[in-house]
Parts: C-alpha cells; structure tokens; sequence
C-alpha cells in the first residue's frame, strides 16, 4: 500500500488491505479507484472513485472514506454519547465522562476513531490518557470530525 | 428590456400571472448510504417533520425544522442531501442508470450527481465536468460526505466534451441559466433580456456537444431552472431541428411544454417537455431527448 496511508492505518493498530493496482496518487491525494473507473480515467481528472485522503503540510490528512474502511476493522474505537457526539462535530475533545464504551487496546498517544452509538464514524483523535486510567479528563483529542464538511461549505 | 414589469408580462403572454413565490425546502434521501424510513424516523426524531414529495422517489418537504437541517449527524454522514425538490426531477427521467456511463456535464456543486450516483448504486461510471474551482472543490467535498465511489471530475467545460474520446448511455445536461426570480429575491434587478439570450446559446453549443457524445441508444435529459422561453423550448425546438434529436414523454409535475412562444410556433413534440411555474417548487424546465433514428 502506499506508504503514507499505510503509516496512518497502522497508528489504529490495525491493517486494510487495498488493491495497489487501482490506488491513484494526483497532486499529493489519493484515490481508490474499481476496475471499470481504471479503464476509463485519464492523467487529467481532478477527482475519481473514493478519496482516501491527502498530504497536507506533510500530514497524511485521512478522508471519511478511509476512516470508514479502517472503522470495519478492529481498530480502536471510542463510542460517545449522543451529547458529546454532536459536540466532537463542533470539534470539541472527547471528556472520559462522555464515553460509553471502547474497542481494541489503545495507549496514550495512540489513535482511535470516535463513533457514536449506532456505530458510525464521527472522526478521529488521539488518547491523551491510557483507556484504561479512570480518572475524569480529556480522553481523546480531536483531529478530525464531521464538522469539517461544514466548516469546508463556509468557505466556498 | 429588463426589470420585473418586462419579465412578468412576458410570463402572461405565455399563460401565467405572475405570484411571488418562495420554493419550500427540500431533502433527498441517498438510498445507498441509508433506507428512506431509516432517515425519515431519524430526522423526526430530531424534531424535524417532514412530507413525502408525491412526484418524486426520495424526496422531502421540510414541514418544519428548529435548526438548519444541514446541520445534523445524518446529513454530514451523507444519509441525505439537500436539494430543492424541481432539482431532484432530471436525474429520475433516465429509463436506467444502474452500471451505465454517464455523463453530468454541468456538475458542481455536485447536489444531481449524487443523485446520479445513488441511483446507480454507485455501479457504472459517471464523468463529471465543470469549470469553476471553487464549484469543483464544493463538488468534491459532496462526493466524500455522500461516499460516492463511481464518480471521475474533469475540469473541463461541457461544449468541449469530445475531448474525453468517450460515448455515454445518459447525459445529464443540467446547463447553467438564468436562474429565475423565486430562487434569487434580486433575480429582476439583475437579469436582462441579452443574458438569458447569451446564456441560451451557450446552451445550443452544450446541446450540440452533448448530442456528439450521445451513443445511439442514448438518452439527454435537458434542464434549466430558468422560466425564459428561449433557454427552454426554443432551445429544445433547436436541438429537435438541429441534431437529429427527439423529445421522449416524460412523468412529472408541471405542465406540457409550450409550442407556441410570442406568437412563433415550435415543433409540436416541444410540448412532451415540462415547464414549472414557481409555486412550491422554483421555476424549472426539463427535456428528454433521444436521436431520432433510435429504434
């Protein structure tokens, strides 16, 4: 796999397996294209098949696609609250006391997804404890939530 | 030749007396990212009623809503779309989309090919083409939020697509207009009789393009949101003397197509067309067309 998107994967302690041959990379972003898009396409397309993400700033900057496919796997995963769902939308961190359940091991300074209770993907962040510790804190920072297709229409 | 006197009198002559109308707002279901009934409960569960559209497959009248509706969980997870309810007709006219090559030729912001998509259930291809960056960029934000996986964008306009080397089954011809004043409150104070005549020609040379790329089992479907005669029916009368193209019955709301425009008169087959005057919906104005040699 490519290695940028590879590197990100991994930091969920997880691994997706993706068919190298319908991969495309355009101007630092990736797309993930099927066998009838791969015939088609041509060198000048602006966007094709399912965005995976990009670099930014020399960031992998995963797109909601990638987060889905990776949430299918056994990465790590923090459920929340309806309440604290909306508010990691609005990009708010993660507080332990809004945290209904967690999957997968994941230590401080890991990854993990956020999903809400139906288990659907609200974005990701990062442990700033262990899951495991019990005192009431932050729990997982925010890096990325559904917010930003709102925050992205306000600047168009 | 402008202002809301000149236009509306315009619209008498063709049989409608002018009303101020407001269209209601509107939401489309994706089907492939979520069950209509899975939506609706979810959205009335968040307080927000809503009113099957009786001409559409999966759209919705917002009845009532405390919030911005495109502020939700379930819109920003692509369960649906917003999308005024006249704008949800054209991609339905096609006889079939599933695993065909499509064309959406006026694109961005993306709102129809989703919609294509979805009807598709993201099987076959869809080539996308606009020319704006920012239109393009708010298109490509749309195809991720709503998981679209059969979509390739070209910045390309649409008079120029032969460049693709490519034929397609369906055309979507959503061509850019003139808009019209019940979804623009400054549309009298900004239009003229030169832009809707420029923006019809444009339209020709879209027309003209698409029927290029057409197969010869394909199918156009033609649409403007403008109420002016000569980027509807005078274009649709062009392309039918023009192209080698014909206008196929089409189910929706709104009413035949006129056939006689100022005093002209059209090739009677315009009239298969549909022409909607503002009301619930905003005005709009859409076509089928096929070659005329197909079987």
């Amino acid at each position: 796999m490519i290695k940028p998107l590879d590197e990100f994967v991994k930091r969920f302690r997880t691994h997706i397996v993706l068919d190298e041959t319908l991969l495309v990379e355009k101007e630092s972003k990736y797309y993930l294209l099927n066998k009838k898009l791969r015939k088609h396409i041509s060198s000048d397309f602006l966007y094709a098949g399912t965005y995976l993400g990009e670099i930014r700033h020399k960031e992998f900057v995963p797109s909601f696609p990638l987060l889905n496919m990776i949430a299918k796997t056994d990465a790590s995963k923090v459920y929340v609250d309806e309440k604290t769902e909306w508010l990691f939308i609005c990009g708010r961190d993660v507080f332990k006391r809004g945290v209904k359940k967690t999957t997968g091991t994941a230590g401080k300074g890991d990854y993990t997804l956020v999903m809400n209770l139906r288990d659907e993907c609200l974005g990701f962040g990062q442990f700033l404890v262990d899951s495991t510790e019990e005192r009431e804190s932050v729990a997982v920072q925010n890096l990325l939530d559904l917010g930003d297709f709102l925050r992205r229409e306000r600047q168009h | 030749m402008s202002g809301r006197e000149f236009f509306t009198r315009r619209y008498v002559e063709l049989g409608w007396n002018y009303e101020n109308a407001r269209a209601t707002q509107a939401v489309r279901v994706n089907i492939t990212n979520a069950e209509r009934e899975e939506a609706v409960e979810r959205l009335e569960q968040r307080g927000i009623e809503l009113e099957k559209i009786a001409f559409l497959q999966n759209g919705y009248w917002i009845r009532k809503s405390r919030f911005s509706v495109g502020a939700t969980t379930e819109y920003l997870l692509g369960l649906y779309s917003i999308q005024e309810a006249a704008a949800q007709i054209p991609a339905e006219l096609f006889t079939k989309l599933e695993n065909k090559e499509v064309l959406d030729a006026c694109a961005a912001p993306g709102g129809k090919t989703v919609q294509l998509a979805s009807l598709m259930r993201n099987t076959g291809v869809i080539v996308a083409l606009d020319v704006g960056e920012q239109r393009l960029r708010a298109l490509g934000n749309q195809l991720e939020r709503c998981r679209v996986q059969n979509t390739i964008v070209y910045k390309l306009d649409a008079r120029k697509a032969m460049r693709l080397q490519q034929k397609f089954d369906c055309i979507l011809l959503d061509v850019p207009c003139s808009g019209n004043f019940a979804a623009d409150k400054n549309w009298f104070r900004r239009r003229t009789l030169v832009d809707v005549e420029r923006n019809a020609l444009v339209q020709r040379q879209m027309l003209e393009e698409a029927a290029n790329v057409l197969k010869n089992d394909g199918e156009i479907v033609y649409s403007t949101c403008s109420l002016e005669p000569e980027e509807d029916e005078l274009n649709i009368d062009w392309a039918i003397k023009t192209l080698n193209l014909k206008t196929e019955n089409i189910e929706c709301c709104g009413q035949k197509a006129l056939t006689n425009v100022f005093g002209r008169n059209l090739d009677s087959s315009v009239s298969k067309a549909r022409r909607i005057w503002p009301d619930k919906t905003q005005g709009f104005f859409v076509a089928k067309l096929e070659r005329r040699d197909r079987a």
